[in-house]
This record gives structure tokens, C-alpha cells and sequence, in this order.
């Protein structure tokens, strides 16, 4: 729940990586603690409210969870324009899709934005059986490029409330502090918005 | 879909809060979610209202086939087939009194609704699918689909992975029968035009027309009219180049058919486009109820894709007071969502999209659109060019 007094960060989060990759799945899984094993392909984006508190400030969310296609690809800057956080994410079980990440990272970086908060995502976690992208790997191109890794599964719910806790934590560090307008203060007295994802 | 919460969760909410808000008792029984399954099949949840407002479309649909029954009766069976009425629109100034008529009343028919007995023989004449199938021999099809059998593409494969999550839970095209269609459609039609290949977004327009045609040849020859003759050209290929021009021209139709929400929203840095694009590429078949989508499909395969901008805009003219009352994008997506996914009586969509927002001709929207292609294409050439220089960089 929203501690009062305390600043309210609205943040605008984008969602990217290959198709298939569990990018619906893992926003699902935050903003509504459930998963479905078929879920249907998204087309365009999908977007989505949530609502973290932590004790130095409210992250409120707004989470655009964007198609994965490669030729979708041309739609990506009108979603990731103006976004404080982007995820990357990836299959750990498909090379392909761990390189096509890199590919969006690069692009994110020449978005030129430095205080955009990146998260690399090695997804599907629970497959580790049929693992194509180690660890290292993973976190090693995380570090070289300034950004923090985290292993998750959206169908297990492993990590996936520290990934965005972190994401809040990393953005109200980066966000000065500053009054909360009356604005927000109505937005947050929306009862739907405020059902709170940790714990 | 955009903000997909589902309608379930809605529910769940909904009743967790009684207690707190301690609603009327209409309130209460409008909160009430049952869940039922539509004309076509799907899962529809929904409160007794919405029912009802279903029960009274299943009547209409039922009245409108005696109209089309009737109209037979008095015309002659297939009177609306015959080439000069079914183009008539466009020949006009050379046709008899009697044709023209006989194409007015069926312009107004078609908007109406086609009954759903009749939806795969009119659409299949109507859309040109039929006129497209008679100019190859007999056996395409099934030739197309033998010579492809086994064959492995990055089509295919993407095609695979989608084909579970394709309406998933619909009792048939959720079944080894349905999948197994849906892939021959797909599959097929990524061979035919291997520009297009497989685009998602194609899996939610072909089970569609899959489950509203009889075969499923008939199905993939609609796919093929529609991509090829109906909608605007590259809609679906590598850049969807065609779609960016559709958002464009949408931006500028939007902003003269409805200048204050346009205003607004632009003073909330909200691109239309950020909820349009999945309208346009399926069709609304992921966001309107079935029969509200398939109504929409009827004109558009006979009046064409402007169709697709009238019903879009609708959206907001509909909700144009709350909209202008959003302080908030989530707010404004919230609107539109609840808005397309409770439209269970089309004809109150159809009524807004061509009463109220008045004539917009083919001719006007062709050359919007090509007013607009310079501007697309300089636009992903250039992004093109810097993705390209991101890559030299890496050598």
C-alpha cells in the first residue's frame, strides 16, 4: 500500500525480447499473480498497471509488454519513447532469443537515454534441463553493459517479484525526490490500482 | 491484446468489494458474472445485462435471416451474386434502375448483418474470394497443401508455437482437429506469399475465418482476398509498412472526425496508434465479442478496409465524455478495453461507426494514404540505416 508522505514515482516500463520468450507471462505473473501455459501471442502491446511500495517511495507502473516478432520490430520506439525501465528478456533454453536480446540492448543504448533503468532477463528458468544460455553468459553481458541480471521462471513465479522490486529500487535511486502533485494523490485513492503485488 | 485483465479477475475484484461499497441491489446483480459461450463458441464472462443485451442479438440475428430469407423468395435465390449488383457500387452511372436498387438494398442488408447460415456463401462471392479460386485449377489447394507438407520454415515454426495459444480453450479450434487446420491455412498461405510468410496476428483472422466458413479451403481463399485485394497492401510483410500508413491516415481521420478527444489525448502523450495497431492487424477479432467482430468482417469484406477505420473511431466518439475526462493513459486504455470487449450488440457499434461518423469514401482514403507512404518509408529506411550502423559497430 502506498505509505503516506512518501514520493510517488510513475514509471513508464517496457517490455522486450524475442516472441515466445514469456514476456506476457511475466507481467502477468506480477500484475496478477497467475499464468496460463498457452498464452495467447500479443499483437502490438498489452499494457498494464501496477502499484510496488517500498519504503523509500511508490513505483507506479505502467508496464507496456510489447509483440515479439521480429517485424514488429518497426513498432518498438512507440512504445520504449519516454520509458524509465526497459526489461530484456530471454529464453534459456533458445540461443536465438539471447541474441536477439543483445540486439535490443543495443538498440535501448542508443536510445541515449542514461538513466534508464535495464533489467536482462534469462527467462523459462524451470527448463533448465534443456538450458542453450549459461549464466555467465548472461551475466557477463549484463555487467559490460550496465544493466542487472536475474534468472526467472513465470510459470514457478521464481524471482519474479525481486526482478521488479529491484527495477523500483533502482528507479526511485535514480528519481530525485519531489512533491506528489494532487494528480497523483487522486490516482492513487483508485481502489483497482493499489492491489499490491509483494508478499 | 492491450491491457489484457481479464475478465475474471475484473470479477473477482468486483466482488471483494461489495462488502466494502455495499451496492444497490441492481448494482449487485449487474456486478454478477456468469460465463456462457457466444454464437461461435467462445467464452464470454459478462453480468446479466450482457446476457440479455445476447439473448436479444441471438432474436435479431434470427429476424434479419427472414429478411435475407424473404428477399430470396421475392429476388430469386443468389440475386445478390449476380456481378452487377455485387460490384455495383463502383459501375453506378451504367447500370439499370432495378440494379442499382437491388445494390443499395444490399449495401444496407450487408450493414444490417449477414446471417450467419449465409456468411460463408456471401462473403466467398462478395469479397472476390470466389472470382480469385476459379482463375487457378480446382486441386490449388490441395496441391499447395501436399507439396508443403513436412517442409520446415521460420514460418512454420513460428506458426507452430502459435497455434496452442490461438484462442486457446475454444472447444474446436483448441482441439488436434482445429490446430491442425489452423496450420494448413497458415502454412499454406506463408508458401503462397512467401513476402507475407507468417505474421502474427494472421493466427487470430484465419481461426476466424475458419470457424465461420465452411471449409477450410474456402477459409484460406478469404485469407488470400484479404490480404491481397481487401486490405491496404504490406499490412503484414517484413516492416508492416502497410499498417504504419493505416496508423497515420487513422492519426488524421481521428483528429478531423473527432478533434477534441484528438486534442486531448495528444495533450496526454497518447498515440492512438499504441492501442490501434492490434485492431487493425486482427481484424478486432481479439478484442470485439465474435458476432460484434464477424458484423464488422460483413462490410468490410463488401465496402472494403476504409470499414476499419469507421469502427475504430467509433470507439472513441462512443465514449467521447469519459475520455475527455482521463487525466491518465492507463485511464483512457481502461475505457477503450471495457468498451470493445463488452460491445456485445453490434449494432450499436455499427450505428456510431456509419451514422455518426459520417461518409468517408475509398477514393479520400487512398489518398491519405498516399499522402502518408513518403513519410512511413523515410521513416523506417532511416531506422532501418541506424539499426544497420549499430551492426557495423559491432565488426
Amino acid at each position: 500500500m502506498a505509505r503516506p508522505g512518501n514520493k510517488i514515482i510513475q514509471a513508464k516500463m517496457v517490455l522486450l525480447g524475442d516472441m515466445g520468450t514469456g514476456k506476457t507471462s511475466l507481467v502477468l505473473r506480477f500484475v496478477k499473480g497467475q499464468f496460463l501455459d498457452h498464452q495467447e501471442p500479443t499483437i502490438g502491446a498489452a499494457f498494464f498497471t501496477q502499484i510496488l511500495s517500498l519504503t523509500e517511495a511508490t513505483v507506479k507502473f505502467d508496464i507496456w509488454d510489447t509483440a515479439g516478432q521480429e517485424r514488429y520490430h518497426s513498432l518498438a520506439p512507440m512504445y520504449y519513447r519516454g520509458a524509465a525501465a526497459a526489461v530484456v528478456v530471454y529464453d534459456i533454453s533458445k540461443m536465438d532469443t539471447f541474441t536477439r536480446a543483445k540486439k535490443w540492448v543495443e538498440e535501448l543504448q542508443r536510445q541515449g537515454n542514461s538513466n534508464l533503468v535495464m533489467a536482462l532477463v534469462a527467462n523459462k528458468c524451470d527448463l533448465e534441463p534443456k538450458r542453450e544460455v549459461e549464466t555467465e553468459e548472461g551475466e557477463q553481458f549484463a555487467q559490460e553493459n550496465g544493466m542487472f541480471y536475474i534468472e526467472t521462471s513465470a510459470k514457478t513465479a521464481e524471482n519474479i517479484n525481486e526482478l521488479f522490486y529491484e527495477i523500483a529500487k533502482r528507479l526511485a535511486k535514480a528519481f530525485p525526490s519531489k512533491p506528489t502533485g494532487m494528480n497523483l494523490n487522486n490516482e492513487v485513492r483508485d481502489r483497482r490500482k493499489l492491489s499490491c503485488c509483494l508478499g | 491484446m492491450y491491457g489484457a485483465q481479464s475478465k475474471r479477475d475484473l470479477a473477482l475484484e468486483f466482488q471483494s468489494q461489495i462488502p466494502i461499497l455495499r451496492p444497490s441491489i441492481h448494482a449487485r446483480r449487474a456486478n454478477l458474472t456468469v460465463k456462457f459461450q457466444d454464437l461461435y463458441g467462445f467464452t464470454v464472462e459478462g453480468n446479466v445485462d450482457d446476457v440479455n443485451v445476447l439473448n436479444e442479438v441471438r432474436e435479431k440475428v434470427r429476424k434479419q435471416g427472414r429478411v435475407w430469407w424473404a428477399l430470396e423468395a421475392n429476388k430469386g435465390a443468389n440475386w445478390y451474386l449476380e456481378p452487377s449488383i455485387s460490384e455495383g457500387i463502383a459501375l453506378k452511372s451504367s447500370l439499370k434502375f432495378s440494379t442499382l436498387a437491388n445494390a443499395i438494398t444490399l449495401k444496407r442488408l450487408i450493414r444490417n448483418g449477414i446471417p450467419p447460415l449465409l456468411r460463408p456463401k456471401v462473403w466467398f462471392s462478395l469479397s472476390g474470394a470466389a472470382k480469385k479460386k476459379s482463375t487457378v485449377p480446382e486441386s490449388y489447394y490441395n496441391d499447395l497443401t501436399k507439396a508443403v507438407e513436412g517442409k520446415v520454415t521460420p514460418a512454420t515454426r513460428q506458426i507452430d508455437h502459435d497455434l496452442p495459444r490461438t484462442f486457446p480453450g475454444h472447444p474446436w479450434l483448441d482441439t488436434p482437429e482445429g490446430h491442425a487446420a489452423l496450420r494448413r491455412v497458415l502454412v499454406g498461405y506463408s508458401f503462397r506469399d512467401s513476402d507475407v510468410g507468417y505474421c502474427q496476428g494472421l493466427n487470430y483472422v484465419a481461426a476466424l475465418l475458419l470457424l465461420v466458413m465452411k471449409t477450410e479451403e474456402d477459409a484460406f481463399w478469404m485469407l488470400a482476398v484479404l490480404l491481397e485485394n481487401v486490405l491496404v497492401n504490406d499490412c503484414y510483410t517484413n516492416n508492416l509498412s502497410g499498417c504504419h500508413v493505416e496508423q497515420r491516415v487513422f492519426k488524421d481521420l481521428l483528429a478531423k472526425k473527432c478533434p477534441r478527444i484528438a486534442t486531448h489525448l495528444e495533450a496526454l502523450d497518447f498515440d492512438v496508434s499504441l492501442v490501434a495497431t492490434e485492431w487493425f492487424l486482427c481484424l478486432f477479432s481479439k478484442s470485439l465479442p465474435s458476432e460484434t467482430a464477424l458484423r464488422v468482417w460483413d462490410v468490410l469484406f463488401y465496402e472494403g478496409a476504409k470499414v476499419l477505420f469507421h469502427v475504430a473511431l467509433a470507439f472513441f466518439k462512443m465514449k467521447e465524455d469519459e475520455l475527455l475526462l482521463t487525466h491518465h493513459v492507463g485511464d483512457v486504455i481502461n475505457i477503450l478495453q471495457k468498451t470493445t470487449h463488452h460491445l456485445f450488440d453490434p449494432d450499436d457499434l455499427l450505428t456510431v461507426a456509419f451514422d455518426k461518423i459520417g461518409s468517408m469514401t475509398t477514393n479520400t482514403i487512398s489518398k491519405q494514404r498516399k499522402k502518408q507512404e513518403p513519410a512511413v518509408m523515410a521513416e523506417l529506411d532511416q531506422r532501418l540505416r541506424r539499426l544497420n550502423s549499430l551492426k557495423l559497430d559491432d565488426k
